[in-house]
């Protein structure tokens, strides 16, 4: 029972880190960057073929490398398409996202690369006669520290502050002097190192990483945000958060039925739509044309 | 020199052309008033001059310095603000937060304190509210903070869009009161307003627009001669 | 306010796709048996590209969850034409529901029941969708592909859950399916200049001005959603009864994707934009599979390493989105080219 509870709890931390990466960039481009679950994808190909090394130093290297490719995703392709039709911008990232899981596909093949990464991180320990995974407890203690410093990032710092003001208004904090490119840029950097995390923790669970090893916790990310508001980074992360703890909550109690989590999942998220268009978090009926 | 001048400038959205041929200069501790109808392209014109919207034809010089199709954030560090309309704050942030998003369009970094307090006391009341959220204020007090705001970058020009809008009287008198005070300064103003009254005796030279071009320029003494014209032409836009 | 698109009916705009169609078909069905089958294929999606721009095209609302209509189709088509004994012995449905079993019919009754049976889902989940727009409804339609894969992927009673479907009766006559598509083009081509058509066009010019025209945003959307959904299904059975299968991953996200770029790339305002999208995916799609293969092209053989072509066919959709993302017709239908005289 503990451990049910806790790992709803690991998993939807997990989930508010992925959200709240989704919610970042959409705060500042109105993008839903489908492409998100590649970074958490070749970060965790990066943490897998980096094992050799000692594990800061692997941890290092893929939050540099995710970075990398999430700053080179927004010069490349997205810079091109600020400003265009939302319908173009949505497709335009499905379709950037299905070319970089061909392309892992091309470099990596298709056979699942695997390493135990942290291996001092599996197994169990004892409290009170109750049986915990040290995984889940580390996967919470992880979350909260990022959470918590995402929040500082987000709540007291100048970066914070623009990324913030963008979100709610991005042509008036312009016309404050907030450098649009270079905030952009920050949002998609700051996103790959969330994907980093992300993947660190996933690749623990699940060492086995294929092309499309972050497209799941992507697509139900997304629905995080769209449940939680799109309007604030908060609701992000609390929309990732109560998809994860659904999830789980679905998975420990629908027994056999479990492999029908994900529809009961989506018919709820459905109806939190019908209801309240903009989010949980939302004031009502926002018309958010995406 | 003027401090800004704009030439021949024409601007609008897509194909169509909202505002064309727009001339006028303004110096340093002067101002200029725009007043039109409704729709007729005030706003059009102080966002293509600060950067926000592109403009199709013309030219636009800061102290010289050519500055149309640069980006709104990059003219702001050469030393021009805009006041949106509607002033556009950000009602889930702080004031103080709303302040210091002003300071990023500073170009002079150091002297960041100083222009804080200059603001405090140049405004009072936003020193109580500081920590308040700017959606709490009055609408007289949004209004001083969004004019804080864009002055706290000290911007050689300033532009306004609708000062008055949806403020009690006594309020645009003090709000008028303290443009006065920033144009005795030394900064130039170029102020848009739907109600010509407020400006004809205020500004030193007022601009009127109709269908997107100049009409006529006047200056306080023809205002006040031709007091009776001017509201024959506005008196239905009260 | 102006309509966008087409208003009128006008012969010339279906000669395009109809000759282009008639001649491809004539030509490549005769050449060899691959490319029959390819061509064949080729139609099936075809179909569903048209399907795709029926709503897509004309509300400019994205959908991801058409593939949805196509598994459906499938589906339904494939299990009434299966024959009994193998519904009843066949290892992988030794699950399935008993009344599913005996259903059996002829496989253009199962046709059309598919292609109404899809339209009525169609119908229902857009009660639902509909209403949704922008981010939200993007996500819906994701959401309802996801629903229908997870639940055919585990589900042993309805049909062979990941597996693929045995033994379905097949037409390998490819005039049949060129005859539907036609048949699909010209109430296609009907829907488009209607005053369904054209209402829902205006919508996505102009959301705003809409209802004051008296144009219910929801009921275009709606009717446009339904065609559409009918169009995928009868795309999905005439799948089924090409390959003589179909499996539930055929309907997922490359699926998506790939008919997806077809409409995108050839133009998604017009019948004409999705037949170039689908020739010239299809069409470069072959010539690469056969340079992974090693094959010589017309004598040249340029070999490309495995997994390449997924991705040329990926980075060319892409490039066409930054590069003109109203596609390559541009949004208008065919029209044939003007004689000037002197």
């Amino acid at each position: 029972m503990v451990q049910s509870i806790l790992d709803a709890i690991s998993l939807g931390g997990l989930y508010a880190l992925a959200a709240l990466g989704l919610g970042l960039v959409f705060g500042v481009m109105r993008l839903v960057n489908f492409a998100h679950g590649e970074l958490i994808t070749i970060a965790a190909y990066t943490l897998v073929l980096t094992v050799q090394f000692p594990l800061i130093v692997s941890i290092l290297i893929t939050v540099i490398v995710t970075s990398l490719v999430a700053f080179l995703m927004e010069l490349t392709i997205y810079r091109r398409l600020r400003g265009v039709n939302p319908a173009i911008m949505l497709i335009a990232s499905f379709g950037l996202s299905t070319v970089l899981q061909r392309v892992y596909e091309l470099i990596f093949g298709a056979l699942p690369k695997s390493a135990v990464v942290a291996p001092f991180l599996s197994g169990a320990f004892s409290i009170g006669g109750l049986s915990i995974t040290i995984s889940s407890v580390i996967t919470v203690v992880l979350t909260v520290i990022i959470l918590l410093a995402m929040g500082y990032l987000v709540e007291r710092t100048s970066l914070g502050l623009q990324l913030r003001a963008a979100a709610a208004d991005f042509k008036t904090a312009r016309l404050l002097g907030v450098r649009a490119n270079r905030l952009i840029s920050a949002a998609f950097v700051l996103s790959g190192i969330l994907a980093s995390c992300v993947a660190f923790i996933l690749v623990i669970q699940n060492p086995e990483v294929n092309p499309y090893y972050g497209l799941n916790i992507t697509i139900l990310a997304l629905v995080g945000i769209v449940i939680g508001g799109i309007s604030s980074l908060r609701g992000a992360a609390l929309g990732g958060f109560i998809v994860g703890v659904i999830l789980s909550a679905l998975n420990t109690l629908l027994g056999n039925g479990r492999v029908y989590a994900y529809s009961w999942l989506f018919f709820a998220v459905l109806i939190i739509l019908l209801v309240k268009p903009g989010g949980l978090l939302s004031k009502g009926n926002e018309l958010e044309r995406v | 020199m003027a401090l800004l001048e704009v030439s021949n400038l024409a601007a609008g959205y897509g194909k169509v052309e909202v505002i064309t041929d727009i001339s006028f200069s303004v110096e340093p501790g002067k101002s200029v008033g725009i007043v039109g109808p409704n729709g007729v392209g005030k706003s059009t014109l102080l966002q293509a001059i600060a950067g926000g919207v592109s403009a199709s034809a013309g030219s636009v010089r800061l102290a010289g310095l050519d500055i149309l199709g640069k980006k709104p954030e990059d003219i702001v560090r050469l030393g021009l603000s805009l006041v949106p309309e509607g002033r556009q704050i950000f009602s889930g942030l702080s004031v103080k937060e709303n302040l210091a998003l002003g300071l990023t369009g500073r170009k002079d970094k150091k002297g960041a304190g100083a222009a804080i307090e200059k603001m405090r006391e140049l405004f009072p009341v936003l020193s109580t509210h500081e920590n308040h959220q700017a959606g709490m204020l009055s609408g007289g007090q949004q209004q001083q903070l969004a004019i804080a705001r864009a002055l706290i970058s000290e911007p050689k020009v300033l532009l306004l869009d609708e000062p008055s809008l949806g403020l009690a009287p006594t309020v645009i008198d003090d709000v008028f009161e303290t443009l006065r005070q920033i144009i005795e300064l030394g900064t130039a103003v170029v102020i848009v307003e739907q109600r010509a009254n407020l400006i004809t005796n205020f500004a030193d030279e007022t601009i009127i627009i109709r269908e997107g071009r100049i009409q006529s320029r006047l200056t306080p003494a023809d205002a006040a001669n031709s007091d009776s014209l001017a509201r024959t032409y506005f008196g239905a836009g009260e | 306010m102006k309509f966008p698109g087409l208003t009128r009916f006008s012969l010339q705009n279906l000669f395009g796709p109809i000759a282009v169609l008639t001649i491809l078909t004539f030509f490549l069905d005769r050449a060899s048996s691959s490319l029959q089958l390819m061509t064949q294929l080729a139609l099936c999606t075809f179909m569903m590209v048209l399907a795709l721009q029926v709503f897509v095209g004309n509300s400019g609302v994205l959908s991801f969850g058409h593939g949805s209509f196509a598994l459906l189709g499938s589906y339904v088509s494939g299990m009434l034409t299966a024959p009994v004994n193998i519904k009843s012995h066949a290892l992988a449905l030794n699950q399935l529901w008993h009344f599913l079993i005996p259903l059996k019919t002829n496989i253009y009754i199962a046709l059309i029941i598919s292609a109404v049976l899809s339209a009525l889902v169609a119908g229902l989940t857009g009660i639902l969708l509909m209403r949704l727009s922008g981010l939200a409804s993007g996500i819906a339609t994701f959401a309802l592909l996801g629903v229908t894969y997870n639940i055919f992927f585990n589900n042993k009673q309805l049909g062979p859950g990941s597996q693929a479907l045995p033994a379905v009766p097949t037409i390998t006559n490819t005039y049949i399916l060129l005859i539907l598509i036609l048949i699909a083009i010209f109430f296609v081509y009907l829907f488009n200049i209607s005053r369904s058509g054209r209402s829902l066009r205006a919508t996505r010019e102009d959301p705003m001005a809409a209802p004051a025209l008296g144009i219910s945003i929801f009921k275009v959307r709606l009717i446009a959603f339904v065609f559409s959904g009918l169009l995928a299904g009868l795309s999905g059975g005439m799948y089924v009864h090409v390959a003589g299968t179909f499996q539930v991953q055929d309907y997922y996200l490359d699926f998506t994707f790939t008919t997806l770029s077809m409409l995108i790339v050839g133009g998604s305002a017009s019948i004409w934009g999705a037949l170039v999208g689908t020739i010239l995916i299809t069409g470069v799609g072959q010539i690469l599979l056969m340079m992974e293969q090693h094959l010589p092209i017309f004598g040249v053989t340029i070999g490309i390493p495995l997994g390449s072509r997924a991705v040329i066919i990926a980075v060319t959709f892409v490039a066409m989105l930054l590069w003109r993302s109203s596609g390559i017709t541009n949004g208008r239908e065919f029209s044939l080219p003007r004689f000037k005289r002197s």
